[in-house]
């Protein structure tokens, strides 16, 4: 009695196991795929493009200074305005310098940060914020709020973490599979798939488990934002007090720091932070930001300082987070896995090649099992057909 | 076996019914249309956000303030987007003439006239070849309402100029009159 229905218990489980992706695999496949794709997309464009790389003249090459970047692109392209400056540290990468030119276009320059030589600018395509939109939203616009197809793709975290756990339900001492595992290569198509869908689920434990819940996350996102609700302790933006914004003649250049200072200042505010991007102020009333990671990782300290009198009137620290934030800020970070390099990111990569190949396998097991049961179903059809042939004909002799 | 799972088994199936067995899994593949038909956007919102096609969607022409003007634009035809618990506001850019460029220390925009120069509004933000600021449109201004351009210097020099909606955003004025319309 118990015996049935324990295994008419597990038969529920294996239902329910393999209704969650089957109905969505050609989707789930999609957006895993694109999804492996957006975390090296850098990467790709690393190799596809030499004007990204950063090669240093010689070993001992220093890095330029902020100014110097600034007197380049000024002697390169008169009258640009620059925004932006992100400038990965001991990275492979050149820096990106994001400038305003006076036909009110803008474009991202690549810069070697050693040589200061202009290597090269996107013509507003990003590779990489393509494959981001086209995996994370589907293309589909925010116009008010989260896309739609935000929504949609969060929404299969939820299937996706209910496979996790339905699978290792279903999968009897599962932990076994780490100690003996068992890939059988020539027993049919059927043995393989089944095989290797169990290996590689087992394997990716934990990178499942990170997808599903940071998916479900960008899922909670989306709701609350949509409805007003926050938990942010970030408080009011800082703006220049207008008392701090010198008046000048008209034509004269206000005074303030240099962008070199103000680097120098936030190495001397916080000597951890290791600075990846420095924003230029937009307005009379804007700070210079200074950004990048610190003693964690995962998210950006940031700090604000006055650009005239070189105070540093706000900073953002992990520290100064609440525990839900930094919980929630960590979410991204782990579904993207661009916090540790480029070692993280190709094991993210392979793991979601493997995931994908998952959902895959999951298909291609099930059509096996029904395109057994459909030759099973027209086998049975014929011989009824042949059953009511001879009942009619055995009938009309009878008659 | 439950009887309709027996009943199953013995009814042969139709032609279409094995299809559909097979082929409703692929279904979802439909939902694939969806970046497919948004590409152009994609491209045209790109173009837009890099300047491509000027400074917005909309001209509204050179505006002269004083001694300076500015070249203003309505970033997106259309209607107000809500802004969450802000209310509704609409997206306006600039140029500012090549001979200010490094007198203007700020510029301000709001609907109606500003009581001081620190309730002059949304502070346009950007490079001075193409700054924006996001705009509140109060739910209830009229459809002839003014908006209001505040040009300070660095000097500490300050020059107004109106603009009327329905020079700036037509759509704008439409959807007022449709709000205003309703009781």
């Amino acid at each position: 009695m118990t015996q049935a229905k324990k295994v008419s218990k597990s038969k529920l489980w294996f239902l329910v196991h393999s209704w969650l992706a089957l109905p969505l695999w050609v989707f789930v496949f999609f957006v895993c795929v694109t999804g492996t794709i957006a975390t090296v997309s850098q990467e790709i464009v690393w190799l596809a493009n030499p004007a990204v790389r950063a090669n240093a003249p010689s070993d001992d090459a220093q890095m330029l200074g902020y100014d110097a970047i600034l007197e380049v692109i000024e002697r390169e392209h008169p009258g640009a305005v620059v925004e932006f400056i992100s400038r990965p540290v001991k990275s492979q990468f050149a820096l990106t310098a994001r400038v305003a030119y006076p036909d009110a276009t803008e474009a991202s320059l690549y810069v070697n940060p050693y040589t200061g030589q202009i290597q090269g600018s996107t013509s507003g395509f990003s590779f990489q914020q393509f494959m981001r939109a086209l995996h994370g939203w589907l293309l589909v616009p925010f116009t008010e709020g989260f896309s739609l197809g935000w929504y949609i793709v969060a929404f299969l975290g939820i299937p996706m973490l209910a496979s996790l756990v339905t699978g290792l339900v279903v999968y009897k001492r599962f932990w076994r599979g780490f100690l003996k595992p068992k890939l059988r290569l020539r027993q049919g198509g059927r043995v393989f798939w089944g095989d290797f869908h169990r290996l590689a689920g087992i394997w990716s434990i934990p990178f499942i488990a990170i997808i599903g819940v940071t998916s479900i996350w960008f899922l909670i996102q989306a709701v609350l934002f949509d409805n007003q609700i926050s938990f942010s302790t970030f408080g009011v933006p800082p703006i220049v007090a207008r008392e701090d914004i010198p008046v000048v003649a008209a034509g004269q250049p206000p005074p303030g720091i240099t962008l070199d200072r103000a680097a120098q200042i936030a190495q001397q505010t916080f000597p951890d932070l290791e600075a990846s991007f420095v924003s230029l102020p937009s307005n009379a009333y804007d700070h210079i930001r200074v950004g990048g990671r610190g003693a964690y990782p995962l998210l950006f300290e940031t700090m604000s300082i006055n650009p005239y009198t070189g105070v540093v009137e706000h900073t953002r620290r992990v520290s100064d987070r609440s525990t839900l934030e930094l919980v929630t800020g960590s979410m991204r970070p782990l579904h993207t896995g661009d916090f540790a390099g480029t070692w993280l990111k190709l094991v993210y990569a392979f793991f979601g090649l493997l995931l994908s190949m998952m959902v895959f396998s999951g298909m291609l097991i099930w059509t096996k099992r029904t395109a057994k049961e459909t030759v099973a179903e027209v086998k049975r059809r014929k011989s009824a057909r042949a059953a009511r042939a001879v009942v009619a004909t055995e009938g009309g002799r009878s008659a | 076996m439950s009887k309709a799972a027996a009943a199953q088994t013995q009814a042969p199936m139709s032609w279409f019914g094995l299809k559909w067995k097979r082929w409703r899994f692929y279904l979802s593949a439909f939902v694939l249309i969806a970046p497919l038909a948004y590409l152009p956007t994609y491209f045209e919102d790109l173009a837009l956000e890099r300047g491509d096609v000027g400074l917005g969607q909309r001209d509204i022409g050179e505006i002269t303030a004083g001694p300076w003007s500015v070249r203003l634009a309505e970033w997106q035809i259309g209607a107000p987007e809500r802004e969450g618990l802000a209310g509704y506001a609409k997206v306006f850019t600039l140029a500012q003439c090549r001979e200010c460029i490094g007198q203007i220390k700020a510029i301000y925009m709001r609907v109606g006239e500003p009581r001081s120069l620190r309730t002059a509004g949304s502070l346009f933000a950007g490079s001075p070849y193409r700054q924006m600021a996001e705009v509140l449109i109060p739910e209830q201004a009229s459809p002839e309402a003014q908006l209001w351009l505040t040009l300070e210097g660095w000097d500490g020099a300050v020059h107004q100029v109106r603009v009327p909606l329905s020079d700036a955003s037509p759509s704008t004025v439409q959807w007022l009159k449709q709000r205003n319309r309703r009781p």
